[in-house]
C-alpha cells in the first residue's frame, strides 16, 4: 500500500495484549453469566473481540481460536458442546472474508457491517438449540445482536488504544 | 482508509497455512460431531471433565469480586433488620420445634408398627450442603451450579432439595463443582404422589417461555385434583426418596374438548434464588439388589431423567 503523507501508524500489536483482551473478554462473559444468570439479551463479549481481533490480525486469530474460546464457552455455560464452537467458527469465517474490505470504512459503518455477522451467529445458536429439543429463550435474545453492534466503536478504542500510542513518546506525548 | 500497522517483520508471502475455509469446515465438522456425540451418545463427559477443570481457575478469579461484593453487603445492614430477622429465625424454630417433637415421637410409633407388620425398616438419606455458585448462563435450560463436585463425592442423578422442596436433580459432576438441573427445566420429570387422594402421577417442567411452573400431565378430566393439593415424591422412580414435598397444585382446567385435565402446579422449592440446598444420595443405591434382577435396576435411574 502507498503511504500518504500526514497520516497515522499503527504501532505493532502486542501479542500479550491480543491474548490478554481475548481472556479478559472470556472473563467478562463469565461476570456477565454470574450477574444476569440466564438471561439472553447480555451482549456476547468474546464474539465481538474475537471479530475485532480476526479483523484486524487475521494472521495471528482465526478460525481455530474462535473454535477453542466457543469450546470455553460451551463448557462454562452448561450449554450444548460445540454450540458457541460452531457459532463462532462460522462468525471467524465471515469476519475473515469481510476483513479486507471492513477496514477502508469509518467505525459507525464498520458496526452496521458487522452486525448481520454477529444476528447469523445468534440465529445459528438459536437454530442448533431448538433442533436439539430446548425450550425458546424468550425474545430478549433479539436485542443482543443490536447492542454487539452498538458496543463496536467501544471495542474498536479500548482494543486500538495500545496501538494509537506514539511510537516515540516524549514530554508532549507522554502516551 | 485502514490505518497502516508499523509491523517489525513483513507478513507471511508463501506460508499462509490452510485456507479459511478448509478450516471453517474442519471446525464446524468437528463441532457438529461434538454436538451429535453430546446429544445423542453422551461421549463428551471427559472433554467437558478436562475444559471445565482447566477454566476452573479463571472463573474462580471471576467470581471473587462478586463474592466480596455479597460479603461486603452483608455489613451495612442496620440493627432493627439484623433483629428483625433474629426474630423471624426464632418464630419459625418454635413452630418447627412442636412439629420437631411429634416427628421423634412418630417415628418411634412407625417403628413399632413396621416391627409389628413386619415390614422393612425405613432408610434414612445421607445428604450433602451446598451452595448455588451462579445460574448456568444457558438460556435455553433452567440450570444452577452449585460448589461440591466430584471430590466432594457427589454423584450425577443425585436429587437436590432446598428448605421447602424438591428443588432439582444433579446432571453433570465436575470435580469442583456440578450442575443441577431444575424442576422447572422442560426436560425434567418427576413422579410425584397426590398427597390427600394417594394418586400417583408424575410432573413435568413448563416448556413455555417464562414458565416457572409445573405441569401435571396425563390425568384424566374427571380425576380427583382439587386446587391446594400438595404434591410429594412417590420414590418409585428409585432417585428421590418418598415423601419429599414438590408441588402445590395452583390451576386446573377442566376441558370439554380434551380428555385430559390441564393442571399448573406450583413448585415449593424456591427455583428462582435458592442459596443453600442439600444434596442427597440416589435413593437407588439403599434400594437391596433384588437376586437376578441387577440388569432391570439399573434401569429407573435413567428414566427418571428424560
Amino acid at each position: 500500500m502507498i503511504m500518504r503523507s500526514g497520516e497515522q501508524l499503527l504501532l505493532p500489536v502486542n501479542p500479550l495484549y491480543l491474548w490478554g483482551s481475548l481472556l479478559a473478554a472470556l472473563m467478562f462473559n463469565m461476570l456477565q453469566s454470574t450477574l444476569f444468570g440466564r438471561a439472553a439479551w447480555p451482549p456476547d463479549v468474546l464474539a465481538l473481540a474475537l471479530v475485532f481481533w480476526v479483523i484486524h490480525q487475521p494472521l495471528r486469530v482465526g478460525v481455530g481460536t474462535a473454535f477453542v474460546f466457543g469450546l470455553c464457552m460451551d463448557v462454562h455455560q452448561g450449554a450444548l458442546l460445540g454450540q458457541h464452537a460452531f457459532a463462532y467458527t462460522a462468525l471467524s469465517f465471515f469476519a475473515i472474508t469481510i476483513s479486507r474490505r471492513l477496514l477502508w470504512y469509518s467505525i459507525p459503518s464498520q458496526a452496521l457491517q458487522i452486525f448481520p455477522l454477529l444476528a447469523g451467529a445468534h440465529a445459528l445458536q438459536l437454530a442448533v438449540r431448538l433442533l436439539a429439543g430446548n425450550s425458546f429463550p424468550g425474545w430478549g435474545f433479539l436485542i443482543t445482536p443490536v447492542l454487539e453492534a452498538l458496543l463496536w466503536p467501544v471495542v474498536t478504542f479500548i482494543l486500538l488504544a495500545p496501538q494509537m500510542r506514539a511510537p516515540d513518546p516524549d514530554a508532549n506525548r507522554p502516551l | 482508509m485502514p490505518l497502516g500497522t508499523l509491523d517489525r517483520s513483513p507478513p507471511p508471502f508463501f506460508k499462509q497455512g490452510q485456507s479459511a475455509f478448509s478450516k471453517l469446515m474442519v471446525f464446524s465438522a468437528v463441532a457438529l460431531f461434538l454436538m451429535a456425540a453430546d446429544t445423542r451418545f453422551k461421549l463428551t463427559g471427559p472433554i467437558r471433565v478436562a475444559v471445565a477443570t482447566a477454566l476452573y481457575p479463571v472463573q474462580w478469579l471471576v467470581m471473587r469480586p462478586i463474592e466480596m461484593v455479597r460479603g461486603g453487603g452483608a455489613y451495612f445492614v442496620t440493627l432493627s433488620d439484623a433483629q428483625q430477622a433474629q426474630r423471624d429465625a426464632e418464630k419459625r424454630l418454635a413452630n418447627q420445634s412442636q412439629r420437631a417433637a411429634q416427628v421423634e415421637l412418630l417415628g418411634l410409633e412407625n417403628d413399632r408398627l413396621r416391627n409389628l407388620l413386619a415390614l422393612k425398616e425405613r432408610t434414612s438419606t445421607p445428604a450433602q450442603a451446598a451452595q448455588v455458585v451462579y445460574d448456568a448462563a444457558d438460556p435455553f435450560t433452567r440450570r444452577v451450579m452449585v460448589d461440591k463436585g466430584s471430590v466432594q463425592g457427589i454423584k450425577s442423578g443425585s436429587p437436590v432439595m432446598d428448605e421447602a422442596g424438591v428443588l432439582g436433580q444433579v446432571t453433570r459432576v465436575y470435580p469442583l463443582s456440578s450442575e443441577v438441573t431444575l424442576l422447572i427445566d422442560r426436560d425434567h420429570t418427576i413422579p410425584v404422589l397426590n398427597t390427600r387422594t394417594g394418586a400417583r402421577s408424575v410432573v413435568y417442567g413448563d416448556p413455555s417461555v417464562h414458565g416457572g411452573t409445573l405441569e401435571l400431565r396425563f390425568m384424566a378430566g374427571n380425576a380427583d385434583v382439587q386446587q391446594g393439593d400438595i404434591l410429594t415424591t412417590s420414590g418409585v422412580d428409585g432417585v428421590y426418596p418418598p415423601g419429599m414435598p414438590v408441588a402445590r397444585v395452583d390451576k386446573v382446567e377442566r376441558r370439554a374438548d380434551s380428555a385430559f385435565a390441564k393442571i399448573t402446579c406450583q413448585p415449593l422449592a424456591n427455583t428462582l434464588g435458592a442459596r443453600h440446598v442439600m444434596i442427597l444420595e440416589p435413593f437407588s443405591v439403599q434400594i437391596p439388589v433384588v437376586p437376578g434382577m441387577d440388569s432391570a435396576q439399573a434401569a429407573p435411574k435413567k428414566g427418571a431423567k428424560k
